[in-house]
């Protein structure tokens, strides 16, 4: 331990490192073991990292921010994007087979049901089983309704949500509602069907 | 030299020690009703005080502030004195650091539970009660630096340096980030908006995890790991250079809890590379930690303080590796969000903070109690227990996380969302959420063990209130270096020098994010159309603050076509620039709300769809998990605090016109009148004056000024 000439260092027992001398503190001792050298590479790298990303993207800007990002992402996606939706004209005729109603059941259920509620009976949004209709009852008209909405109604426009197909499977669903009694009904608003 | 002889203070480690159980068991067991009320929404009870957006600010204040807090006051205490030779400085500052503590805890249990909240996260107490935490917190610092000042070692050790720094950067944090103008003594606005309000919280947040969870701890495994183990540290110039690493470069960082938001390009990058490099400084502590055990592993397998440690400490490298990874924009734009975050900083406060926590408690029981811990068999149990607890907590949250990320992202071939219906991306993770209740209540089970157990250690030894000890005064030395002193052993025996030094680290990132975001305009460019709220909608914006909405609802469209074509326009700074506070959110429980209002969006609902939805979220969807609100259906709007909150909001600059103040509440009714009267209309009878009204003014009012502006979002390039 003592350094008084003899140049004697103080060794821990089970590993042979060096303790530092006069470090001390409440009999927790230090030893003099450098930074491992793997962790110092650890660190170097990452700091060169921070440096070429600065560079990169905040000095010599080669590479795109977000808003650049999202530009690329749309552009990608290109014709895809949503929104693409023929009017319906009268005379289109709904589909009664049973897979495109299932189908349209479906998306009933997830899309439809939070304001029409599960039977169609209304809530927020009309009653679609009874006889009466505020913006027509053939099935061209529902088509239409649903795809465009009634915004000021509080009916969104769902041709950015579905599809020209899925459209006319949850409007032919929504013909097999009609005359149908679930309970607690919405009072008929509009005007009575033909 | 003669040997002085004084006493340590082990009664006021022992009313820590207490406290930190209370306390922890308390957190806990609210966190485990959060963690239910995913899979049975009815358990918010339908009263105001139990609701997921009331006590969630509960849960996570008293495991942070409350357990972990309390934890952290007992291990300092305690190894403070032995450190420095010295009793505390002051008794009665013991006591008031003490009981002020507990008393704020109880005040923020009790402010919760009453919705008064400022809304912004970890930071969530209002202004009496933050200057009161600034108060109690400068005690525990005076009586700190007074204890060091006084001690009988040359020296301060590494554990003391990591106790200086929690203190000198919880004063600045906590003192910049509440500052607040007050309307009455429970409701205030801060005095940043928007995007700034945003990067000076998450500067704060972030810093929270750094120096109230990490470096207090730090310093706490410092100094039981060699105790407990019987060994010396590893290497002490490794505790140097991972030491001013960490405090310069966590303080930066920041801004990772930004990245894809509306905070400028240049602060996101700098919190992207300030979190890569901290890797290295956090390992730093656990390679120190770890390979202090050298020669002793033999005795962790037997010794459960020890293993609690290792797991502590394994946990914490695990976790400060994770972090920098989330703070990637590669990975964040995946995980941000989701459970992803949920899990990560549950590992870091059930296995870093919790496991460390009670490898101090089961060291400094026994020795204060001059004693063996009652049985070790139990301890090992707890410590099994917990662990498991923690996977199972974790993994599903961490699987859950990825597939809702990949369900909000996934395409159909034709181009649409796969899952339009946010509700689908939730009800898709119950087996996940009920996985993880399941670990929570492994966990809570293994802290009862560890109760249980102490409580019997307790019993069986006999308390030393005054522990006596001896050492030799401190001898003056010389102010300036000694031949052949080192640069940091000088520093070791000059504290104050040592805390400026330290001050002067963590000012520096802090100043250089947040300074230019006030003072350089093109940071926040403006939208002419964003124009302050009305009376009515202000008024319904303090009532989403004060439920909490914004604990599951983001405000923060990023820029992903996948959240494009979800929710609208990407979020722009400008439309931020009267949101005293900002409400971005940090967890999406339930779908972005920042495009509400836009009636031609794809999120708009009608005035009456938002009233029934409030009353019974389950009626419109059965797999729903929102809180009945049915409260905001039956209360009085209060009007009378809408004057002074308009003139409060002019005084932060919102540019409402001279006087507007006599007539808001004019204002406010008229409004109020044609949403009662479209209600009305859809067969809803509800008077103009009640909660609901504001509520559905603020909610409609959303993102309508950014649509205005017209297509704000760059137009993509065909």
């Amino acid at each position: 331990m003592e350094m008084n000439g003899h140049n004697t260092v103080e060794k821990d027992e089970l590993t042979g490192d060096i303790l530092l001398s006069g470090h001390e503190s409440d009999n927790i001792r230090e030893l003099d073991n450098n930074l491992p050298k793997w962790w110092v590479w650890l660190f170097i790298i990452t700091i060169i990292y921070a440096v070429v990303y600065i560079f990169v993207f905040d000095v010599i800007k080669v590479a795109p921010y977000q808003q650049e990002e999202w530009t690329k992402e749309m552009a990608a996606a290109g014709t895809l994007a949503p929104g693409q939706h023929a009017p319906a004209a009268a005379g289109l005729i709904a589909f009664t087979d049973k897979a495109n109603l299932d189908a349209g059941k479906e998306i009933w259920l997830k899309s439809c049901k939070i304001c029409h509620l599960e039977g169609g009976q209304g809530l927020v949004g009309p009653n679609l089983t009874d006889k009466f209709s505020l913006h027509g009852c053939g099935y061209a008209d529902v088509v239409n309704v649903i795809t465009i909405g009634v915004p000021e109604k509080g009916m969104i426009s769902w041709k950015t949500q579905l599809t020209d197909l899925q459209i006319k499977q949850v409007a032919s669903f929504v013909m097999t509602l009609m005359g149908t009694n679930p309970p607690n009904p919405k009072a008929p608003q509009g005007d009575p069907c033909k | 030299m003669e040997n002085q002889t004084f006493y340590y203070d082990n009664k006021i480690v022992k009313n820590f020690a207490y406290a930190t159980l209370f306390w922890g068991v308390i957190g806990m067991v609210v966190g485990l009703l959060l963690a239910l009320q995913f899979i049975w929404p009815a358990l918010s009870f339908g009263i105001p005080y139990t609701t997921f957006g009331r006590i969630r600010p509960i849960h996570t204040n008293a495991v942070i502030f409350a357990f972990v807090g309390n934890g952290m006051f007992t291990g300092i205490y305690y190894s403070l004195q032995r450190l420095c030779k010295a009793r505390m400085f002051n008794d009665l500052l013991s006591k008031i650091n003490f009981w002020g503590w507990q008393l704020i805890i109880v005040f923020a249990a009790l402010t919760f539970a009453f919705g008064i909240t400022t809304g912004k996260e970890y930071a969530e107490l209002e202004w009496p009660i933050d200057l009161l935490v600034a108060v109690i917190w400068l005690v525990f610092g005076a009586n700190m630096i007074g204890t060091i000042i006084k001690r009988r070692t040359q020296h301060i050790y590494v554990a003391i340096w990591f106790y200086i720094a929690t203190f000198v950067t919880i004063t600045v944090l906590h003192v910049t980030n509440s500052l607040a103008i007050p309307v009455n003594i429970f409701k205030s606005y801060p005095i940043y908006a928007g995007v700034q309000d945003a990067l000076v919280q998450w500067w704060y947040g972030h810093n929270a995890v750094a120096f109230f969870l990490t470096t207090p701890f730090l310093g706490l495994m410092y100094y039981f790991l060699p105790k407990a183990a019987n060994r010396p540290i590893y290497s002490y110039r490794l505790s140097i250079v991972h030491f001013w690493a960490l405090i310069f470069l966590y303080i930066w960082a920041g801004p990772h809890h930004l990245l894809y938001s509306a905070l400028p390009g240049w602060a996101q990058s700098l919190g992207v590379v300030f979190s890569v490099m901290l890797i290295a400084p956090s390992w730093g502590g656990m390679v120190n930690g770890l390979l202090t055990l050298r020669g002793a592993w033999d005795r962790v397998r037997e010794d459960p303080v020890l293993k609690f440690m290792v797991v502590a400490v394994t946990a914490y490298g695990m976790s400060t590796f994770e972090g920098p990874m989330m703070s990637t924009k590669t990975v964040n734009a995946i995980s941000h969000f989701t459970d992803w975050t949920v899990g990560h900083a549950h590992i870091g406060a059930l296995g870093w903070n919790g496991f460390l926590t009670f490898a101090v408690l089961y060291y400094l029981i026994p020795k204060m109690f001059q004693t063996q811990l009652f049985s070790r068999k139990l301890a090992n149990l707890h410590f099994w227990v917990g662990t498991l607890g923690i996977i199972f907590y974790a993994v599903p949250l961490y699987w859950g996380a990825i597939t809702q990320a990949s369900m909000w992202k996934e395409f159909t071939a034709d181009g649409f969302l796969k899952y339009p219906n946010f509700l689908e991306t939730v009800t898709q993770l119950q087996p996940m959420y009920a996985t993880r209740a399941i670990g929570g209540s492994l966990y809570i089970v293994g802290i009862l063990l560890g109760v249980y157990n102490l409580i019997l250690t307790i019993k069986a030894g006999k308390f030393v209130p005054e522990e006596a000890a001896s050492a030799p005064a401190l001898v003056k030395t010389a102010v300036k270096r000694e031949s052949g002193e080192g640069m940091h052993r000088w520093l070791e025996r000059r504290p104050v020098q040592f805390i400026l030094f330290a001050l002067v680290a963590i000012l520096i990132g802090g100043l250089i994010e947040i300074v230019p975001l006030y003072l350089v305009k093109t940071n926040i460019p403006t939208i002419a159309s964003v124009k302050p709220y009305t009376p009515l909608e202000l008024q319904g914006r303090d009532i989403y603050v004060r439920e909490g909405c914004y604990t599951c609802h983001s405000q923060e469209v990023r820029p992903f076509r996948s959240e494009t074509e979800r929710y609208g326009e990407y979020s722009k700074a400008g439309e931020y620039v009267y949101d005293h506070p900002f409400q971005w959110g940090s967890k999406r429980n339930g779908p972005d709300l920042s495009r509400e209002g836009v009636v031609s969006g794809r999120q708009y609902k009608p005035n009456s769809w938002h009233y029934n939805h409030m009353l019974n979220p389950q009626r419109l969807n059965e797999q729903s998990i929102m809180p009945v609100y049915k409260w905001l259906i039956s209360d009085d709007l209060d009007l009378t605090t809408t004057a002074k909150k308009i003139r409060v909001m002019q005084f932060l600059g919102v540019p409402y016109p001279e006087g507007y103040d006599k007539i808001a509440n004019e204002e406010l009714m008229k409004q109020a009148k044609g949403i009662a009267d479209d209600l009305k209309s859809q067969g809803i009878q509800v008077e103009p004056g009640k909660e609901i009204i504001a509520m559905i003014a603020y909610l409609q009012r959303l993102g309508v000024d950014v649509h205005a502006a017209g297509a704000v979002n760059p137009s993509p390039v065909k």
